[in-house]
């Protein structure tokens, strides 16, 4: 009983890690939570259009490994990074404009809702291939190892990208030429309707970066704390050239696979044990308990963070649409301007 | 000047652009230690290190998508497929990725990256190892696709590629690695991305080419003068963005054309061609837009009388022009 005790109210000192990070990470994840949280509101107010993929209940996965990387760290994101792009510091503006594809969004409305990526901050904007970033992610770090630069990229994607074929080569070639790379894999136990049960043979995701010469761990990834410190020890691996970690955290996403999938295919008790477990409420709980965190801070951050997303919403509502036009834009560089049909005449 | 084969200009311009930009790196199967299959990276190992000729396992899929990461991080990959009938895991990374980056990050990333394939028949090379297969890119707006017939321009399009700031996919057929030899400059050149050459000039056929059907149709061509024939030969060089000006100038003139192409006929790089000269300058026709082209089969057979049947010829190419001119 005492030992429970003692694990439920840890001290500073057994946590290990300074206030200022444990503030910071749990301001990042309820700034995540609420910013996903009104982008389901907004989506189904019809708001904008697409659909929109909630990370509600996997934030830690995301908060955790983001938090402290410098700018210049790349990090190569899958569709459920918001919490990344919070956490790196990318402004609001831009991570509700990419939402509403508005002029002012970071890629001129181009991609989708939830492509969230800003090169000032290093992320790369998603492709919807699945994996498809954690191979990109790893040819930048390739190309930091080249140019020998001690930056790092973290690479995100569920359990069910480590299915396909591309994601063993990129993993292959990292742990061949230990590359500045951190793999952090998100498994919430659902690949949209499929379970992790019917993605591969073997419980632990990690356990797949032994076939690549580099360690993998399996960790709560509802436990943004543990999330960070292995991420922390895994990134300081990646800079010194001590090469790739593939970090397993088990978590749960609440909603659909998007916001128009009801998720019938999963057991309500299932999700009433993962919402027991909610990262937010935990981390929050364990703020307060430190003393850290108070009933009143709580209360000014939340409406701190509620005024930062109006004004955001507020300024991309008012914001036009690019003009049709700039679907001709970004084909590629200015030496080759794109023909433009519209203007061509019918033979006569 | 120095006489050099087609090989030797891709190796040279490797080389020298190495040498220029430290942002420049190789990547590919058997590259490095081996000096590639063909060996048009030999000696660039031992010149200039592991880091920067790397011999990559055999994973087409990173090869593609590694160098779309690094090129994203400001290096210049110079990718090699070592044949273009093995470039097909890598299509998600050139499709989605190294085509689409610019695109869909509103011109955030970029991609400068070059990625050499070796293809082509001619060469006894059976079922996997003769295909061309341009045509799969050459619908896919975001990529540049070139496909040189010379020395000269291997050279020359090779190092515009690596210095652009747009990804290129660079075909060299194997057939020209030893067969052609031309004389080039000592000095750096470059060859314009988007513009073709004018082989030879006349005025009453244009033949439109490129690859090692360039050099098929300057047979025809040869035949065809002491004919009394006389030909615009147009060789393409850069398949994407095609040279719309040159091409629409010789047939405006000329009036008549054939279409040199490799590949099976059906959604070639012909095709559009064709479809552009009748939408657009149909007027200026006096013959049928006609086309030469690899047969509609899945992929060129290995048994020598099947392959030369798959492949265009001087006398298919002859054929097809004077029946034009008889139209």
């Amino acid at each position: 009983m005492p030992a429970k005790k003692q694990a439920e109210k840890p001290t500073l000192k057994q946590i290990g890690l300074p206030q200022e990070t444990l503030l910071g990470l749990y301001t990042n994840l309820l700034k995540t939570r609420m910013l996903d949280e009104r982008f389901r509101k907004l989506f189904r107010q019809g708001r904008f259009a697409g659909t929109y993929f909630s990370a509600v209940g996997q934030e830690a996965t995301t908060v955790g490994p983001t938090y402290g990387l410098r700018d210049e760290d790349i990090i190569a994101p899958s569709h459920r990074e918001i919490g990344a792009n919070v956490t790196k510091g990318v402004p609001l503006e831009k991570i509700v404009a990419q939402v509403y594809a508005r002029i002012n969004s970071p890629d001129k409305g181009k991609s989708h809702p939830c492509h969230y990526g800003w090169r000032p901050k290093g992320i790369i904007t998603p492709a919807s291939t699945v994996a498809g970033q954690t191979i990109i992610g790893t040819g930048c770090a390739m190309g930091f190892q080249i140019q020998k630069k001690d930056n790092v990229v973290l690479a995100f994607f569920g359990e069910g990208s480590t299915s396909r074929g591309g994601w063993h080569e990129a993993l292959n070639y990292a742990g061949i030429h230990k590359l500045p790379v951190v793999y952090i894999c998100q498994n919430n136990l659902w690949a949209e309707s499929v379970p992790s049960t019917l993605q591969a043979g073997i419980k632990d995701f990690s356990d797949r970066s032994k076939a690549y010469g580099f360690p993998g761990v399996a960790i709560d990834g509802n436990d943004v704390i543990e999330v960070h410190k292995t991420a922390v020890k895994a990134i300081k691996r990646a800079r010194t050239g001590e090469g790739p970690t593939l970090i397993e955290c088990k978590t749960y996403r609440w909603y659909g696979h998007s916001d128009i999938d009801p998720a019938d295919y999963r057991t309500k008790e299932e999700l009433e044990e993962w919402k027991k477990k909610d990262p937010i409420a935990r981390a929050e709980k364990l703020l307060m308990s430190l003393k850290i965190l108070t009933t009143h801070k709580r209360e000014a951050l939340v409406e701190q963070i509620g005024k930062e997303i109006d004004e955001a919403v507020n300024i991309c509502e008012n914001e036009k649409y690019a003009e049709p036009e700039e679907a001709y834009n970004d084909v590629y560089s200015e030496q080759f301007p794109v023909r433009r049909y519209e203007d061509q005449e019918v033979s006569s | 000047m120095k006489k050099v084969t087609f090989i030797d200009a891709i190796t040279q311009a490797l080389d020298e652009e190495m040498e220029r930009d430290k942002r420049v790196f190789l990547i590919g199967e058997d590259i490095g230690i081996y000096g590639g299959v063909f060996k048009a990276t030999k000696g660039l190992l031992d010149k200039y290190g592991a880091e920067r000729v790397i011999d990559s396992p055999i994973s087409e899929v990173y090869i593609a998508g590694g160098s779309v990461g690094a090129a994203m991080v400001g290096l210049r990959p110079v990718p090699e497929i070592q044949f273009a009938d093995f470039i097909t895991p890598s299509m998600d990374q050139i499709i989605q990725q190294m085509a689409k980056m610019r695109y869909r990050t509103g011109g955030q990333w970029t991609c400068p990256m070059t990625v050499r394939v070796c293809c082509g028949a001619d060469i006894g090379g059976g079922l996997y190892h003769s295909q061309t297969n341009e045509q799969w890119f050459f619908s896919q707006p975001g990529l540049i696709v070139v496909m040189p017939a010379t020395p000269y321009d291997a050279k020359g399009l090779l190092k515009s590629a690596i210095r652009g700031d747009d990804p290129v996919i660079y075909y060299e057929h194997k057939r020209l690695y030893r067969w052609i030899k031309e004389e080039i400059p000592d000095d750096d050149f470059t060859v314009p991305i988007g513009k073709a050459a004018l082989r030879n000039k006349g005025d009453n056929i244009t033949i439109v080419t490129y690859g090692l059907m360039y050099h098929r149709s300057l047979e025809a061509v040869k035949g065809l003068e002491k004919e009394g024939i006389s030909v615009d030969l147009i060789d393409l060089r850069t398949l994407l963005p095609w040279d719309r000006e040159m091409v629409f100038e010789s047939v405006k003139k000329t009036s008549k054309v054939v279409l040199v192409q490799e590949s099976p006929k059906t959604g070639g790089v012909m095709a559009e061609i064709s479809a552009a000269i009748t939408e657009e300058i149909f007027d200026y026709l006096d013959a049928p837009v006609t086309r030469v082209c690899g047969l509609d089969v899945p992929v060129v057979p290995f048994a020598p009388p099947m392959e030369h049947f798959f492949l265009p010829n001087a006398e298919k190419i002859t054929k097809a022009v004077k029946e034009v001119l008889e139209y």
